[in-house]
């Protein structure tokens, strides 16, 4: 799932990078791609920060 | 199960990504991760700052007190002011002291730092403008100081980093703030993220600034025991560097080194993958703590902020603000930036307030 997500961003990335001249991307396209970026990073956060608490409860028996 | 992300909730993906992520647990516990016997976890490595070398030796001075004193009736202080410094020095430390005597003695510093404290989006440009009316070295530090914490409110660390490059290079040793701006510069590396870069800056402060606000001695110490923590996790990492590249994508970067970063995230969570591929393979039946947890929370929420200091107050942000302003205010700004800004500066408060206009709004 965080893999095809963050896939997801980098073709993303790459089309807007690939953008000709004539079609200038918006600063909407960019704010699109980078809010699904954050949510890839969200999601990974979210599993650090239960593996942290996992680790740390395991830890403390 | 409700999974709440940035405040979105994502039901439709939910379920998915809620057995993902306690697969991918499982799998970490069983690796005992964080970080060991793993390679090192990626980093960004696109449109990173650059940074001055860091000296081995301190390069800051002890506090010179009557040069200080010398410079700040230079800039307009009277006998008084100055008197009302050297007492307050012992009360609420040379740092403060210093910042307090310099805005009584500078009109358009005190009625710029007003309006950082406010949250007022003119801040930036009225800290610019002092900053381009003045010659004084000691002025600029603490103009720049100002200008490196308002940016670095505005989650904008990369250019908080550039002001405070500067300062290094032009205003070093003249003001008690050298200690407290060398905190913010390793702040803003570990908000970057540049964790390598982080880390020795930190542990410089706290060696080269024994007389440093206990606040800030004690966040540092703390900050510390965090990356250090973070840096043995990979997933940590992981996230930190998507975190740059969402603010480089929302600021037009979509170049090479950007997509560079981009495919190396997709490796590591291949390498994950894989890892967890192999470990189901060798074990009999589910690693434990596929199942549901015998604690769930009510609802799953993501650990708070960036971090406290200089951000304590919970008021609307500067883009809150940016964007609460009439159209006429927003172009009046604009127009003094334009009008009477040189180059540089010019630049620099364009991008800054075009973000303000872009930040996400509560």
């Amino acid at each position: 799932m965080l893999r095809f997500l963050q896939e997801r961003v980098n073709k993303t990335t790459k089309k807007l990078d690939g953008q000709p001249a004539e079609q200038v991307a918006k600063q909407g396209d960019f704010d699109k791609v980078s809010h699904q970026q954050d949510r890839v990073k969200d999601l990974m956060r979210r599993l650090a920060v239960k593996l942290g608490k996992e680790n740390g409860a395991e830890e403390g028996r | 199960m409700a999974l709440t992300v940035s405040g979105h909730a994502v039901s439709g993906h939910a379920v998915i990504v809620s057995v993902v992520l306690s697969a991918l647990a499982a799998f970490v516990r069983a690796q005992d991760l964080p970080g060991k016997d793993l390679p090192k976890g990626v980093q960004p490595t696109a449109h990173l700052p650059t940074l001055p070398t860091l000296h081995v030796q301190n390069p800051f001075q002890p506090f010179d007190q009557p040069r200080f004193e010398k410079a700040a009736r230079d800039l307009g202080a009277t006998e008084l002011q100055v008197k009302t410094f050297a007492e307050e020095v012992e009360e609420i430390g040379a740092a403060r002291a210093a910042d307090d005597l310099l805005r009584k003695a500078v009109p358009a510093f005190d009625t710029a730092v007003m309006a950082a404290l406010d949250g007022d989006p003119k801040a930036a440009l009225e800290l610019t403008k002092v900053l381009v009316d003045t010659k004084s070295p000691l002025l600029q530090a603490h103009v720049r100081y100002h200008l490196a914490r308002l940016f670095l409110t505005s989650d904008d660390p990369e250019r908080a980093i550039d002001v405070l490059n500067e300062y290094i290079q032009h205003n070093l040793n003249h003001s008690p703030l050298d200690g407290e701006a060398a905190y913010f510069y390793a702040q803003s590396l570990a908000e970057i993220p540049m964790i390598d870069a982080a880390l020795p800056r930190f542990q410089a402060f706290l060696k080269w600034f024994p007389e440093a606000s206990e606040r800030l001695r004690s966040a540092a110490h703390q900050r510390v025991l965090e990356l250090e923590r973070q840096k043995e996790s990979r997933l940590h990492m992981l996230a930190d560097g998507m975190k740059k590249t969402t603010r480089d994508l929302r600021k037009q970067k979509t170049d090479k080194p950007v997509q560079v970063d981009q495919e190396k995230y997709l490796e590591e969570l291949d390498q994950l993958i894989e890892m967890f591929k192999q470990k189901e393979s060798q074990s009999s039946g589910p690693a434990s703590g596929l199942g549901p947890s015998s604690a769930p929370a009510n609802q799953s929420a993501l650990p708070g902020g960036e971090g406290t200091v200089g951000n304590l107050n919970n008021k609307p942000s500067l883009a809150d603000r940016w964007g609460e302003m009439r159209d006429s205010e927003r172009k009046k700004i604009m127009a003094d930036v334009q009008n009477t800004m040189p180059p540089q500066y010019q630049k620099m408060l364009e991008e800054y307030y075009k973000k303000l206009g872009k930040a996400d709004r509560k």
